[in-house]
């Protein structure tokens, strides 16, 4: 017995037998070794399929016997071919299309980041084109475990990572060691120096040799907390040097000027209400647009929406399409009143001084002086604060005393 | 009478040697597979065919299926199989 398919790829023709001998009609195709099968008798006539090519032997047998044949129905992938002709470019196209689709599955088209919280998406995709990794690289040429070690390499933070891809798009997924403080840097010791210069109101050591004490003036960059400790023997003579890390909690008295310029001429964008609206296909980069009516407008705000077409759940390719919106504005400059500009210099003179103490810094004197000048008004202010100052310098092989 | 003679010895050959008996004495072969299929080889052709009744050629007698709705999956040179509600297979003696 043949395989259906094979019978379907070969052709075959469902046939009617009218006649008084038909059943040696089918003894004789036996005998000429032609196949029949699905025979029925359906009331006198008798219905059967032949291989397409036995049709045609089977004629002398008909005569012989007085059978007569109606074709009913022809299946098969010959009796396709005509209308396969037909339609020869929509098959091309449709092979085409499947050999792309091949193609282009072998290449990365998108990429996921999951599971960081610290480390962000920009910085993730930074350290992939470190590593010559990017959309529409070769899915072989991709070598996960290296990419996975040298990850966890360059972010100390990260306690597990998985680098794998489904489909078309690549997955980058990470743990973040959530309850460590950061990595610090190991270093012999540091010493703390001073941010700003200033005099010192207050002063605790913690760690370190302090080399001011308060009251005194300090210049930015001198050394408030010295991180060498020395080491002395019985007779107060020093023979070594300790190094740690200086920490101290150190308060400066210091100026601070603020200084802001407003001019009376602002820009104001005044939308006319006019919309352009089209759509784009993007495919490997090639980028096309919708012709639209009524020209481009000389300043417009423009809106894209992009999409990446995906087959299934993973397979992206690289296709984009979308819509563009543009919507038409003038550009017009508007003056403000001198009560609005000094509403907007004092309004913006006090998000200054909320930020500063929201550092803790406190505020003990405040000189403000507003002027107006020809092109506007401006603002100018000395602010004597007390702040804290300090940070941590790695102590140089030079500096250290041996 | 010789070739039923014939006939006995064919079957004792077949027995003594142990060779399939429907290849020495040319007997029809039948796989009946349930009651829905018959399978059948070594046979001379179809004599009649009806949704009730086959009726088929051997080589020293003919065999009658009767049933209802039965079908002919196939018919090759070799074998052929029968499809539908099989309710008797008979043996009618003599051509």
């Amino acid at each position: 017995m043949q395989n259906k398919w094979i019978r379907f790829f070969k052709g075959y023709l469902i046939i009617r037998l009218h006649g008084d001998y038909v059943e040696r009609f089918f003894n004789m195709c036996r005998m000429h070794d032609i196949y029949l099968w699905n025979i029925k008798k359906e009331e006198t006539d008798f219905c059967c399929s032949i291989a397409a090519k036995d049709y045609f032997e089977t004629i002398p047998l008909m005569k012989k016997t007085g059978t007569k044949a109606t074709v009913l129905k022809k299946e098969g992938v010959p009796f396709y071919v005509p209308f396969m002709k037909k339609r020869f470019l929509f098959f091309i196209s449709l092979i085409l299309c499947l050999g792309m689709l091949y193609a282009v599955t072998d290449y990365i088209w998108a990429i996921e980041y999951i599971g960081n919280t610290q480390i962000s998406n920009d910085e993730l995709q930074n350290f992939l084109v470190s590593q010559n990794i990017h959309y529409g690289m070769k899915k072989k040429s991709l070598n996960c475990e290296e990419t996975e070690k040298n990850l966890r390499a360059s972010f100390p933070n990260i306690t597990w990572t998985s680098i794998y891809y489904e489909g078309t798009k690549l997955f980058i997924e990470i743990k973040e060691n959530e309850k460590a403080e950061p990595v610090m840097e190991e270093t012999q010791g540091t010493n703390l120096i001073a941010t700003e210069a200033g005099i010192i109101t207050s002063m605790i050591t913690r760690n370190g040799i302090p080399k001011v004490k308060i009251g005194d003036t300090i210049e930015q960059g001198q050394i408030l907390v010295e991180g060498c400790v020395p080491i002395y023997d019985e007779g107060q003579n020093i023979i070594d040097y300790q190094v740690y890390h200086s920490d101290a909690d150190i308060s400066i008295r210091t100026q601070i000027t603020y200084h802001e310029k407003l001019e009376k001429n602002y820009p104001y964008i005044q939308y006319t209400g006019n919309e352009q609206k089209s759509i784009f296909l993007e495919i490997f980069g090639y980028h096309m647009e919708s012709p639209v009516i009524g020209g481009n407008y000389q300043s417009c705000e423009r809106v894209t929406k992009k999409y990446q077409v995906s087959l299934l759940e993973n397979l992206y390719l690289p296709v984009y399409y979308g819509n563009i919106c543009k919507k038409e504005y003038h550009l017009r400059y508007l003056e403000y009143s001198e009560e609005e500009m000094k509403n907007q210099l004092n309004d913006n003179f006090e998000k200054f001084i909320l930020c500063l103490q929201e550092k803790g810094v406190q505020i003990i004197e405040k000189d403000v002086k507003i002027e107006k000048y020809n092109m506007g008004m401006e603002l100018n202010a000395n602010l004597s604060v007390i702040k804290q100052t300090g940070k941590e310098e790695a102590i140089q092989g030079t500096d250290k005393k041996e | 009478m010789w070739k039923e003679e014939l006939h006995g010895i064919g079957e004792r050959f077949a027995d003594a040697y142990s060779l399939p008996k429907d290849m020495v004495v040319n007997a029809t072969l039948f796989h009946i597979i349930g009651k829905n299929d018959i399978y059948l080889e070594n046979f001379k052709g179809i004599i009649s065919y009806t949704c009730h009744e086959i009726l088929i050629k051997g080589y020293d007698c003919k065999y009658c299926i009767c049933g209802n709705c039965l079908s002919i999956a196939y018919y090759s040179n070799e074998d052929m199989k029968i499809s539908g509600q099989i309710q008797e297979v008979k043996i009618i003696a003599g051509i």
